[in-house]
């Protein structure tokens, strides 16, 4: 279990500007194993309180906790999905998958047995040894949710890691997502700019507000599971259309209320 | 060879290989120079064949030999010494605000300093031996190679150090693992440029102050009317400084063959 309570995070403001506030009094506790997608204005601080929940960059007040442990800095129980992929460019696939193993000290045998399982897991077998330069979007993607997985963490931290792909791809890669989580759940933190998305994934959608960023509110997802089998038939279902219409019409108050 | 064309001459081949266009290049160039010098040339300007007869001549010279291992003695030196300082330099530059902070003002001034304008100056406090030599030859170099590192270190993709991070790298880790990979086509940029530079500096320096070398043989050359020799040995220096830069871009592609992955030209 995930507990934020009471989260307030500043940057600081350029030369004597005043700080920015990105986070106001956030307070979420995010259950085992459970789906959650995370849905807000652009800038309202979804990335930055995932980096806190990763433990990547320190917060001013309140407190993290995982599994009631307060975070203190990154953890490899806590792996990261990143919308640009983050892929290491002069490494291979095999070596990419294999990275956070080898820097937690794995030997080679186990560490590459493990990658090239998560590369068949993610449907890349064959392209073990190929750059990430030579792959498409989605396949980059793929290998950056094999890093992911190899590690087996009990928390996957992913920001809007299908945001940079096409729709098909995004729709491949969801369904792959699900059936994945489906088989070896694990906690899922999912940054999305897509109200889809977010409905169809998720078990709970946290709707943020804008600038400072804080919950607005949490809304439950009715859909049945597993849906990874029928994601399509899913997005037809009036149970869909009444969240999506209730998810806009609160997104669209705050963006009037913005500009 | 798998297409069914057959032995018919290939123009599209022909011209997709680069030493036959290079090759057209240098006749044309060379035709322009030879016609040009033998209609309005004169007596300051040899003709095309003059040179080439003079370059051979000049390659059989053990005096020529002579001047250019004098002279690259300091490019060698001062251009190494410009790559071992300048790529930590970057490195910390790139990396710490603080070291940014102390080194940037000195690295402007050699940024903006005419370095051909203090030469004198530096003979006059450190003579007129080797070490003043490499001193212009590492001042010309070293600013390229600084610049070009710290440009690198600081385009290197933020969420590349956040994922090594999260799976428990250090500081040493994230060097080695993203930082160190991830600038080495910017460093090796830097030493490229830094090179051409270095070559710069070390025949300024002989023509400028001190005549040993290669500038020292140019200034005899000009002072006995032998214009011939005169344009042999530039032609010369540009063929060791291309010879140079050809070892360098080896490097690089060997070294970072993922580089021109990313390139938007094709
Ligand atoms: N390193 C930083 N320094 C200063 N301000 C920052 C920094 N990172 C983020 N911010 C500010 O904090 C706020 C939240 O940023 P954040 O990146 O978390 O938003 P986001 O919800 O992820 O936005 P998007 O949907 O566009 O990705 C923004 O106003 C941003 O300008
Ligand atoms: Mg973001």
């Amino acid at each position: 279990m995930i507990e934020i309570k009471g989260l307030n995070k500043y940057f600081p403001g350029r030369g004597r500007s005043e700080p920015v506030q990105a986070l106001r009094d956030v307070d979420l506790t995010i259950r085992d194993n459970e789906f959650l997608t995370i849905l807000g204005p652009s800038g309202c601080g979804k990335t930055t309180l995932l980096r806190n929940i990763a433990g990547l960059v320190p917060w001013d007040t309140g407190e993290i906790l995982v599994d009631s442990q307060p975070v203190r800095g990154p953890s490899p129980e806590r792996a990261m999905v990143f919308q640009n992929f983050a892929l290491l460019p002069w490494s291979t696939v095999l070596a990419n998958v294999a990275i956070g193993l080898e820097i937690r000290g794995e030997p080679r045998g186990p560490r590459e047995a493990k990658a090239r399982e998560l590369i068949e897991r993610v449907g890349l077998s064959g392209f073990e040894d190929r750059l990430p330069g030579e792959l498409s979007g989605g396949m980059q993607q793929r290998v950056g949710l094999a890093r992911a997985l190899a590690v087996d963490p009990s928390v996957l931290l992913m920001d809007e890691p299908f945001g940079a792909l096409d729709e098909q791809t995004r729709r491949l890669l969801q369904e792959e997502l699900l059936r994945i989580w489906e088989q070896t759940p694990k906690t899922v933190v999912f940054i999305t700019h897509s109200m889809e998305e977010a409905v169809l994934l998720g078990d709970r959608i946290v709707l943020m507000s804008a600038r400072p960023g804080q919950v607005d509110d949490i809304i439950e997802v009715p859909l049945a599971r597993p849906r990874s089998q029928h994601i399509n038939e899913l997005g037809e279902s009036p149970e869909f259309a009444s969240i999506t219409t209730h998810l806009w019409t609160r997104l669209r108050s705050m963006q009037v209320l913005n500009t | 060879m798998s297409s069914a064309e057959g032995p018919a001459l290939n123009i599209d081949r022909l011209l997709d290989s680069r030493w036959f266009l290079r090759a057209l290049a240098f006749a044309a160039f060379a035709l322009v120079w030879q016609v040009y010098a033998t209609a309005a040339g004169g007596f300051f300007v040899p003709t095309f064949t003059e040179t080439a007869a003079a370059i051979g001549r000049q390659l059989a010279s053990p005096e020529v030999w002579q001047a250019f291992a004098t002279s690259n003695i300091a490019m060698v030196l001062g251009f190494g010494l410009a790559v071992v300082i300048g790529i930590p330099l970057g490195f910390l530059m790139g990396r710490f605000r603080l070291a940014e902070r102390a080194i940037n003002p000195y690295l402007n001034i050699l940024l903006v300093t005419p370095l051909a304008g203090i030469i004198p100056l530096l003979m006059m406090s450190l003579g007129i031996g080797l070490a003043s030599r490499v001193i212009v030859v590492w001042s010309f170099a070293i600013v390229m190679v600084v610049v070009n590192t710290r440009a690198g270190v600081r385009q290197v993709d933020r969420s590349l150090i956040d994922m090594v991070r999260l799976f428990g790298a250090g500081e040493l880790g994230v060097w080695r693992r993203v930082i160190l990979p991830g600038s080495l086509p910017a460093v090796l940029a830097g030493v490229r440029v830094a090179l051409g530079r270095a070559v710069t500096g070390m025949v300024i320096v002989e023509l400028v102050m001190v005549s040993v070398g290669i500038g020292g043989l140019i200034l005899r050359y000009q002072a006995f009317f032998r214009f011939a020799e005169l344009y042999g040995m530039v032609v010369l220096i540009i063929l060791e400084a291309l010879i140079l830069l050809a070892i360098v871009d080896w490097v690089q592609r060997k070294a970072t063959p993922w580089a021109s992955m990313t390139s938007i030209r094709d």
